[in-house]
This record gives structure tokens, sequence and C-alpha cells, in this order.
């Protein structure tokens, strides 16, 4: 890994809450133990992904689009947007062995960085408290993102849910086009213009 | 205290979630199940609240419940925990902070409690412990996840059909305003929605 891939993973490790310096022999295995940059252009799907990986993967600068197969829609659907300093992963194959329902593509163009699952055990085994508490604070961050997410989008009026974004998620809200924001609050294209057309202080 | 049969009860329901190496390991969960204990919990009484000061952890056995959060004066449904499933607050269990949730049983319920001081015990020792707290985020993750499938629903008939197709019994369960907040729709779009699809 290049210097400035090492800064951006040692960040990260950094901004959990579980952080502390006894963390740092581990966190230093691991960086040296993670795959150089994979690029992906604006648009690509990361099959890197694939039905078994159970890869740890690292999204150091662009946005992804994490995409499901919804049954009450003929196309695929946005499911979340990923912004850059994230931990992202085939989900239902690392937790429950199964099949993928999700998969990612570039929203715009993109660098991760792997941590192969090989390498993962073999950390885990080496420093197993560490490592472990990385996990679950990783993990439980996933989580907590999820669940404020999940708040917002149970408010029942379109403005109050762009109102979130904005104060909330501000870097995807000047990243995301209507269409995918008025995916991402989970209301209809009409109803979105319709807040924008009554609000200004929505505009990009 | 549990009974015998009640702990294996809990044994094997705690071992459809967790996945054990060793004897050892199941050798704990064996002991970790008997410090739960058993309590009915009736209808409108709450597992937690708002005040709650240690997070202890819970496995529905009968009943269910739902899980509030405080939004200022105006509480809403945040999720529910079913028979076989477990019932915990985030804030309380993982995150040792004050609680913005409270549970509440929807029917007459039955439940073992594990006191937080044990599971703070287990989680120190590491290995179930680890295990057990893995198990919990991943859970609250996949079920966060399903909600949201049901929240990114543009129509009000989709929601409500994703909702059920969840709970089935969800509309018998709570009433039509919480059902509203719960699916993020107004009260004229649930009435309307529930008409075409047969309901009301």
């Amino acid at each position: 890994m290049n210097s400035g891939e090492k800064v951006a993973m040692r960040k990260y490790f950094e901004s959990l809450p579980v952080y502390s310096e006894f963390f740092d022999e581990a966190i230093d295995a691991i960086i040296v133990a993670m795959d150089s940059g994979i690029s992906a252009e604006k648009g690509r799907v990361l099959i890197e992904l694939g039905s078994t990986n159970k890869d740890f993967w690292f999204l150091k600068d662009g946005f992804l689009k994490e995409m499901y197969r919804s049954p009450y829609a003929k196309e695929d659907s946005l499911f979340n947007m990923i912004p850059p300093s994230s931990i992202f992963v085939n989900e239902d194959t690392l937790f429950s062995n199964q099949r993928p329902q999700h998969y990612f593509t570039a929203y715009t163009s993109v660098e991760i960085l792997r941590l192969k699952e090989a390498e993962y055990m073999r950390l885990l085994q080496k420093y197993p408290v560490v490592i472990n508490l990385l996990y679950l604070s990783g993990t439980a961050e996933i989580q907590k993102s999820r669940r404020e997410r999940l708040n917002m989008l149970r408010m029942n009026k379109t403005p109050n849910r762009i109102e979130w974004v904005q104060q909330h998620r501000r870097e995807l809200y000047h990243i995301m086009d209507r269409i995918t924001l008025a995916q991402y609050i989970g209301v209809s294209r009409a109803s979105l213009y319709r807040a924008f057309e009554k609000n200004k202080k929505y505009q990009f | 205290m549990l009974t015998q049969e009640e702990v294996e009860r809990l044994h094997y329901g705690l071992l459809s979630h967790i996945q054990l190496q060793g004897d050892v390991e199941v050798q704990a969960l064996r002991e970790l199940s008997s410090k739960f204990t058993l309590r009915d919990v009736p209808a409108g009484h709450t597992l937690w609240d708002l005040n709650s000061d240690t997070g202890d952890l819970h496995f529905i056995f009968e009943g269910t419940f739902a899980e509030y959060l405080q939004r200022g004066t105006h509480s809403f449904i945040l999720r529910f925990s079913r028979p076989g499933k477990f019932a915990f607050s985030e804030d309380l269990l993982l995150y040792s902070k004050r609680s913005d949730t409270y549970s509440k049983a929807l029917s007459h319920s039955k439940v073992a409690s594990l006191p937080s001081v044990h599971f703070q015990n287990a989680l120190r020792q590491g290995g179930l412990g680890a295990k057990l707290m893995e198990v919990l985020i991943n859970l609250s993750m996949t079920e966060y996840r399903n909600t949201t499938y049901e929240m990114l629903q543009t129509s009000g008939t989709n929601r409500i059909h994703a909702a059920l197709e969840q709970f089935s019994d969800l509309l018998h369960l709570i009433p039509r305003r919480e059902l509203a907040d719960y699916i993020g729709i107004s009260r004229a779009s649930l009435f309307r929605s529930l008409k075409e699809i047969g309901h009301e």
C-alpha cells in the first residue's frame, strides 16, 4: 500500500469508538496485510465481491451504490450509499454463508482496498482480542448508521427526510443526483420534485 | 431460577443463533444459560424503559414486544421482538449509554433475562462473550436491513405488503396510529392502502 492508503486506513481505525493506542500494533499488522488499491470507473459493478467472497473491503475514495433486487420493482433498487472511509462486505456471505443479496456499483470513480479473509483469520489468531474489538466496533458503527437512516425513512413528510440528509449525510447530499436522492430517502421522484419546487433551500 | 427443562430450551434457542466451536464453548453456553432468570411480562409492561440503567439481555420464549424510540414527546416503534429472538437495548447493552428506547409487551409474554453483569463478564472473557456480541450486532443489522427494504417502498400499499410479509399479525398487534408511524406514512394514506388491499 502507498502512504496515502496507509494514512486513510489508520484514520478509519482511529475514528472507531473502541480505539486506543493499545491497538496500534495490530492495526499496523492489518495495514501491512492489506492489498494495494483497486480502482473502478463510475458505473462499474464490483465483481470482485463474488458470491463466496468474505473479504473485508475499505472504500478509500469515491462513492458506492449498494444495490438489491426488490420484489416490488422492475429494476434493481438502491439500498444504500457508501461514502469514503467506509468498510463494506458481502453481508450475507460473511454472516450467514448465503449468496449475497446485494451488490456494489461505483457511483463515482472509486479506490478500494482489501483485507483477504485468509489474512483476517491469520490476524485473528495473532491478536484475538484487538481484532475482535475492531470487528465489533466496525460492525456496530454500520448498525448505528443503519438505524439512524431507518428513523429518517419513518418520517412521513418528504421535506423532513430531505432535511435529515442535508444535516446528517452532508457529503452524500452534495454528491447525489435527484433520482438517487429520491431512492435514498424512499420517495417517488414526483414527490421529491414537488418538495424541491416548494422550498428553494433544498437546492444543491 | 430456571428449571432444567427451561435451561435446555434456552440453551437450544441460543444455539440456533451462535455457532460454537469445541466442548469448552458448549459448556460455557450451558453455564451462561443457567444464569438467565425467567419471568412473565403482562401486556403493556416494559422490559426496559428510558430510566433503566442496566442493559440486560432478554430471550423471548412467548409473546411479542415492540421497541419504541422516543423522539421529543413522541415515540414510535423501531422494531419488534418475537419468540426465539433476543430483545435488548443497544444503547445500554452495546454502548453503555442511556437508552433512548423502551420495550413494551404487546401480548402476555414469557422472557428469559440475563443480567447485565453476567453478559459483561462473558464479554470480558472473550470467546463465547465475543461471539454473542457479534451475533447481537449482526441480528440488529439484519433486522434493520429487512425493515429498510419495507421503508424504501415508495407506495404505502407496498410498504404494508412488505411489513406483513415479515409480521403477518402486525395489523392485530398495534393500533393503526402506531402502524402508520411504523411504516412512515400518514394515517389517511394508511387507511387508503389498507382499503385497497382489503384489510379495512
